[in-house]
């Protein structure tokens, strides 16, 4: 029997399902970056109180420490997984592909997680109940877990974008697909990133603190401007480093986008350079709620659109530059003994090799075409582009506006003779591409 | 389901190393996973009464607030060890799990922001509660209510998973496409009796409790008498419960004669024994352990059968060898992961047990595990880095 390994489509209406794994990503960076970050800000602060006998960081970094429970081992960690159950949900096989090549890089996280969960309760709930030589090592190894818990997982989303070398097809080693060329300026851009984090809410703790001693506030406010604007500075290097170092068809997406990408980017940094200038200079101007609503932007205009971008780039590919987003694998990987499956669909039809279509959708009819059609359309580009006539997310209706069936046509073969980098090649049988076209007419865009 | 879908739902790739030792990966993380479940089950469940009673009475004034941290901690423990749980099981039952994903894509969504709602609403209880704010126990209901409620939706896509032969009917139901991801199922025999052990998990929980605290002079030993008391109570009568409902999970799936099942009702027995008994909570605890991995394991054998009898069998997965990365694996979970784990318990335990500061820096266990740590995980980074400038220079020059 000709069938690949397609599993059941979840579609949500005018959405997709994609969106789901986008808005749970963009909440889990924000908690986790911050994560990470606060344990390299907890080493240097502990650092600090313990060689300049300063005792009086140590409330600040309980209060610290308490927040970060909520924020990042409460929403950060219940995200994390949620990340992995909603891209499932979206992306099967993506996800599939990812857990086949690195169970054993992700379990090795795992360890480094547990060690994470208990060191942070340890280290917040017995931070005055245990001596500061103690307390400071505790601070040393939270500190190192937490970042080789972003060691762990960079080479694998930076996989997600593309291996960096053709040595992994051939291969099908997971330390070839893990160490691509941009796993570690991707790896520091993230380190930035989450330096400047940790300022961004130390900033929200310190001028909380400022009715009970006003001075420390002032000092730690200031720290947290400087630790900000070294974080901002190390983002936008390895932002750069990176950059160069992605495929193709990344840069092909890029260049849609990439005037007003550049002008969001350089607003941001001045806005943030002039709020770090501020905590450094009068911290007394910020107070909790600037200082938070400042996360709110950074979460709105930075992540949700940086992410978006990250999503938009790896397009036509979801993992490793050989599945599609659409479910589909699109080259040999000899080193894994994969085999493109573009070949029989183009040959049997999506329909016939998805084992997961009912026997009375198999083959096209006048009576059931409305219906394959639109079962293909989910088929091929819901995992992109929403297909009613209502659709919000990267909707066809905007795309195919006004067109006849042979415009639709026209352009389905072109996708399906490769003619455009950041599509997935699919090519099929005149009927299907006959049904989809009839399905998409239906919908009078 | 026939076995040829099956079988090509598994990924392309084949596992990266042999699949009984995901699947024996599977069972004993499961049942850690599991273990914390039921005590964060218990433990706020018991918080809520004692929250009810207000500090009123002088043993739950005490009590409660511990209950509720338990809860706190073993929630975001319960999150991290429910991760390897469901990496493994991807690994070699990835059409099971994915085609759950997919069916219960919009349940899947729901379940993620479900957790993030009631456990931040559990934070509010404890902050509440510790306020003495009117309407905490309240806040803690009602958090109380949706983590079950998250629970349930495991349930359900655990259920749906071990049901392949109809997953073609919820997709397609009388040959329409459904892509709405609204599939749910619930087997509430099996249901019941995983959630009927968090009382006897709480009961040992307390026996340990009380024998933890009996050491310390700043708790007084009717209180410890007490919470040893209830505990040995809720153990007793929770046990008597799980029991019966274990065997009516095992009449209802044909298991109950199975040597495992034998061997777990056996082991729930001795438990019972033990926990009446109460000589020694810790040994309990170890008895309450291997009952769990008898019950994780009976979980394994029915997706086993169910999948072998319809032609898929874990063991004939095709196997690409990745030696460099369960190298990795295995030296960081068996000396970072031991001797660092074993370094922070240590150190609470001890914390636990003094009055005042613990001086870690004076104590030769927590000092030496302390320094270990420290230079193992600075050790991996070398390497780590070392590693991957390797395999770079090697690809691209």
């Amino acid at each position: 029997m000709d069938i690949i390994g397609q599993f059941p489509l979840f579609y949500f209406p005018d959405y997709g399902s994609a969106w789901m794994m986008g808005l749970t990503g963009t909440i889990h960076i924000l908690f986790s970056h911050t994560s990470v970050g606060a344990a390299m800000l907890f080493a240097f602060l502990a650092h600090k109180a313990y060689k300049e006998d300063r005792s009086d960081y140590y409330p600040y970094m309980k209060k610290y420490g308490m927040f970060l429970l909520i924020f990042s081992y409460v929403l950060g960690s219940i995200t994390g997984p949620g990340i992995w159950n909603t891209a499932t949900a979206a992306s099967p096989r993506g996800i599939s592909a990812l857990i086949h090549n690195f169970v054993w890089v992700w379990a090795t996280e795992w360890v480094f997680f547990i060690y994470e969960v208990i060191g942070v309760f340890v280290l917040v709930y017995f931070i005055d109940k245990i001596d500061k030589k103690t307390h400071l090592r505790l601070t040393y190894t939270f500190a190192l877990a937490s970042v080789g818990t972003l060691a762990l997982i960079i080479g694998i989303i930076s996989f997600m974008m593309w291996p960096g070398t053709e040595a992994f097809y051939a291969t099908g080693s997971a330390s070839d697909a893990f160490f691509g060329v941009n796993t570690f300026p991707h790896m520091f851009l993230r380190i930035g990133f989450m330096i400047m984090m940790s300022g961004v809410i130390g900033l929200v703790i310190s001028s909380s603190m400022r009715k009970g001693n006003a001075a420390l506030s002032d000092e730690l406010s200031r720290k947290m401007g400087y630790v900000s604007i070294l974080g901002g500075f190390i983002t936008l290097f390895f932002f750069i480093w990176y950059m160069g170092t992605l495929p193709d068809n990344a840069h092909a997406v890029f260049a849609f986008s990439k005037d007003a990408i550049i002008k969001n980017r350089i607003i941001l940094t001045l806005v943030f350079v002039a709020y770090f200038a501020i905590a450094i200079i009068k911290p007394r101007l910020i107070n909790p709620v600037i200082a938070s609503a400042m996360i709110g932007v950074i979460l709105i205009s930075g992540l949700w659109s940086g992410e978006k971008l990250r999503e938009s780039m790896r397009k036509p590919y979801v993992a490793g530059q050989y599945i599609y987003s659409n479910q589909i694998i699109s080259r040999d990987v000899p080193g894994k003994h994969i085999k493109s499956e573009l070949p029989i669909i183009a040959e049997k039809g999506l329909l016939q090799v998805n084992p997961f279509v009912p026997a009375r959708l198999k083959v096209i009819t006048d009576e059931n075409k409305l219906e394959t059609g639109e079962l293909l359309a989910k088929m091929s580009c819901s995992n992109c582009h929403s297909l009613e006539k209502t659709g919000v997310y990267r909707p066809l209706k905007d795309r195919l506006v006004g067109m006849d069936k042979d415009g639709i046509k026209a352009i389905l073969y072109a996708i399906g003779e490769g003619g455009m980098s950041y599509m997935p090649k699919l090519k099929l049988p005149e009927t299907e591409y006959d049904a989809i076209a009839e399905y998409f007419v239906s919908l009078h865009y | 389901m026939d076995a040829s879908v099956l079988l090509a739902l598994r990924d392309p790739a084949g596992v990266p190393f042999y699949p009984i030792v995901f699947q024996v990966l599977y069972i004993l993380t499961w049942a850690l996973h599991a273990a914390f479940v039921l005590l964060s089950l218990g433990a706020m469940g018991l918080s809520l009464y004692g929250s009810a009673k207000g500090k009123t009475d002088k043993y739950w004034s005490i009590l409660t607030p511990h209950l509720i941290q338990t809860g706190k901690i073993s929630v975001s423990i319960l999150i991290v060890l429910g991760v390897a749980p469901l990496l493994f099981t991807q690994v070699i039952y990835d059409p099971n799990w994915y085609v759950t994903n997919t069916l219960s894509g919009m349940w899947i969504f729901i379940f993620v922001y479900t957790m993030v709602v009631g456990y931040s609403m559990y934070y509010w209880y404890y902050y509440a509660n510790r306020a003495q704010r009117t309407g905490s126990t309240l806040i803690g209901f009602v958090s109380f209510g949706i983590l079950v409620f998250a629970g349930v939706l495991m349930h359900n896509f655990a259920v749906t998973s071990i049901m392949p032969q109809q997953w073609m009917s919820m997709y397609a139901p009388n040959g329409v496409v459904n892509t709405s991801g609204w599939t749910f199922n619930l087997d509430i025999i099996r249901l019941a009796f995983m959630v009927s052990l968090s009382i006897p998990v709480v009961g040992i929980f307390l026996q340990n409790y009380s024998r933890f605290l009996s050491t310390r002079k700043d708790f007084d030993a009717s209180f410890i008498s007490y919470s040893a008391k209830l505990g040995t109570n809720f153990a007793v009568i929770g046990l008597l419960i799980s029991a019966v409902l274990f065997v009516l999970w095992m009449l209802q799936v044909k298991y109950l004669l199975h040597p495992v099942s034998l061997a777990t009702i056996v082991g729930v027995l001795v438990l019972l024994v033990m926990a009446k008994i109460n000589s020694n909570s810790y040994y309990t605890t170890l008895i309450l352990v291997v009952v769990a991995l008898l019950i994780s394991t009976m979980r394994e054998l029915i997706r086993f059968d169910i999948m072998s009898g319809l032609g898929y069998s874990i063991y004939d997965y095709p196997i690409n060898l990745e030696i460099p990365s369960i190298v990795m694996f295995l030296s960081t979970f068996l000396i970072m992961g031991f001797v660092g784990v074993a370094f922070l318990l240590t150190m609470a335990w001890k914390v636990g047990k003094s009055e005042g500061v613990f001086d870690g820096s004076k104590d030769v266990m927590v000092n030496r595990l302390g320094q270990s740590t420290l230079y193992i995980m600075i050790a991996w980074m070398v390497i780590y880095f070392a590693w991957g400038i390797g395999i770079l220079f090697n690809n691209i020059l």
